[in-house]
């Protein structure tokens, strides 16, 4: 079966049931432009980190419009409604914490940022290392298990 | 205007001919425009009480219709033994769009379903299980946090209640209208099946045309069983846009049922009036 011939839904499924079912710390970091199945199939961390000028969203703005709108053209729009952005999805907690990244120089900013997602990543760990396997998973569980909140309705 | 012989002759004769025409639409005022539907596959008008009557088939050409939550859960369950969960809730509507909550409430009116998926406890052939059944007139199945909600708590009920849970897909993936918090249904649900696994439960699901997107991509692909109705039309990403990606042509049948079986993502195709003895099967092959 050619690679890309092969639709890859379950590959995103298997791999996040696997995630699921880790018995050590998962910490997941959206660095760039997260996007859809491919990038939650790698999200299923106990600690999801997102870069200040990251995105993570359901589909690509472009693809929103299209799919939403029948208009691929709205694709500012669609930016703006989405809350794709770290400050959004802080808010909606879907992330747990976003990692500054400074202004200036290229390499100097890029520096400052590993060493602030080392800081995180450490501290993470620190945080987690007393936890048993069963409480390991089960605060992973139950950080997805509160996506989304929902009205009884009457 | 003053017509000749010839002309009046030809006008009672329209008028002559356009009677009988008349007389028979009036024999015929019981059979309404709503009583008819035409196969999409064949093209062929048929009357509904006979499409209904063979399980929401084509009598013509063979080609499933799909199917309401109702009709599907008479199918299945047995009779007077569905128990819809007591679990009714709405979406907090979280990219705040206008429109949105508007168009849920037509929606319900209009369907007579609440949301895009119902989930319950109900027999088979005497057998209790839990079963979701997803249909695709509510937004094209799509899940959003109702439907992610509703799955994960039926499969919380089945590791529970220490039943076997079946879930009926139909979708067209994550709802575009929750954004982000759609796309998290898709971990919310496959942590759940991860529970599931560990609590050793039988989970069943059906693949059903058409099943796409972030349902496939989730609790649709990684049951214990996978079985898909002939026909059915399942991927994550629709063919077109695959195309437009790779830039090459897909191979004849991809997203069918058949391909999938024969690549080893499905483990049966079974026929629509089969369903219910073949889950009836595999539940009594899973407790032996």
């Amino acid at each position: 079966m050619g690679q890309k011939k092969e639709d890859n839904g379950e590959a995103i499924a298997s791999s996040m049931l696997e995630l699921s079912k880790l018995k050590v710390p998962v910490i997941s970091i959206v660095i760039g432009e997260g996007s859809s199945g491919g990038a939650l199939a790698l999200g299923v961390g106990n600690r999801v980190l997102m870069l200040e000028n990251a995105i993570y969203s359901i589909l690509s703005p472009e693809g929103y419009a299209s799919i939403l709108w029948k208009d691929s053209s709205r694709t500012k729009e669609a930016a703006e409604k989405m809350k794709l952005t770290a400050n959004d999805l802080y808010e909606l907690k879907v992330i747990d914490k976003i990692i500054k990244e400074p202004q200036g120089d290229e390499e100097e900013s890029f520096l400052k940022v590993a060493k602030s997602l080392k800081k995180e990543i450490q501290k993470i760990i620190e945080e987690m290392k007393d936890l048993s396997v069963e409480q390991i998973v089960e605060d992973r569980y139950q950080k997805f298990r509160n996506m989304g909140e929902y009205k009884i309705l009457s | 205007m003053i017509l000749g012989t010839e002309e009046k002759i030809m006008i009672v004769d329209k008028i002559k001919k356009r009677e009988p025409t008349a007389k028979r639409m009036e024999n015929q005022v019981d059979i309404q425009v709503g009583k008819w539907v035409k196969c999409s596959k064949c093209k062929e008008i048929l009357y509904k009480e006979t499409v209904r009557a063979n399980h929401s088939i084509c009598p013509n050409c063979g080609a499933y219709f799909r199917m309401h939550i109702n009709k599907r859960l008479e199918s299945i369950i047995d009779e007077g033994t569905y128990e819809k969960f007591d679990f009714n809730i709405d979406t907090t509507n979280p990219l705040e769009l206008e429109d949105y909550p508007k168009k849920i409430k037509g929606l319900r009116e209009k369907t007579g379903i609440q949301e895009a998926v119902s989930c319950g406890i109900g027999k088979i052939h005497g057998e209790e299980v839990v079963i979701c059944v997803m249909d695709s007139g509510f937004l094209v199945g799509s899940m959003g946090i109702v439907v992610g909600e509703k799955i994960t708590y039926a499969m919380e009920k089945a590791i529970e209640l220490k039943l076997p849970i079946i879930v009926f897909c139909v979708s067209g993936g994550a709802r575009m209208q929750e954004g982000i918090i759609s796309l998290m249904q898709m971990a919310k649900t496959t942590a759940a099946i991860s529970k599931l696994n560990e609590a050793g439960l039988l989970y069943i699901s059906v693949l059903t045309d058409p099943t796409y997107g972030g349902v496939t991509a989730s609790f649709a692909s990684i049951a214990d069983i996978v079985l898909a109705e002939p026909g059915a039309m399942i991927g994550f990403a629709g063919q077109r846009v695959i195309e437009q990606t790779i830039g090459e042509k897909l191979p004849e049948g991809f997203q069918t049922a058949e391909f999938l079986l024969e690549h080893g993502f499905i483990d049966k195709i079974v026929e629509r009036k089969d369903l219910k003895d073949t889950l009836y099967q595999l539940i009594q092959y899973h407790r032996d």
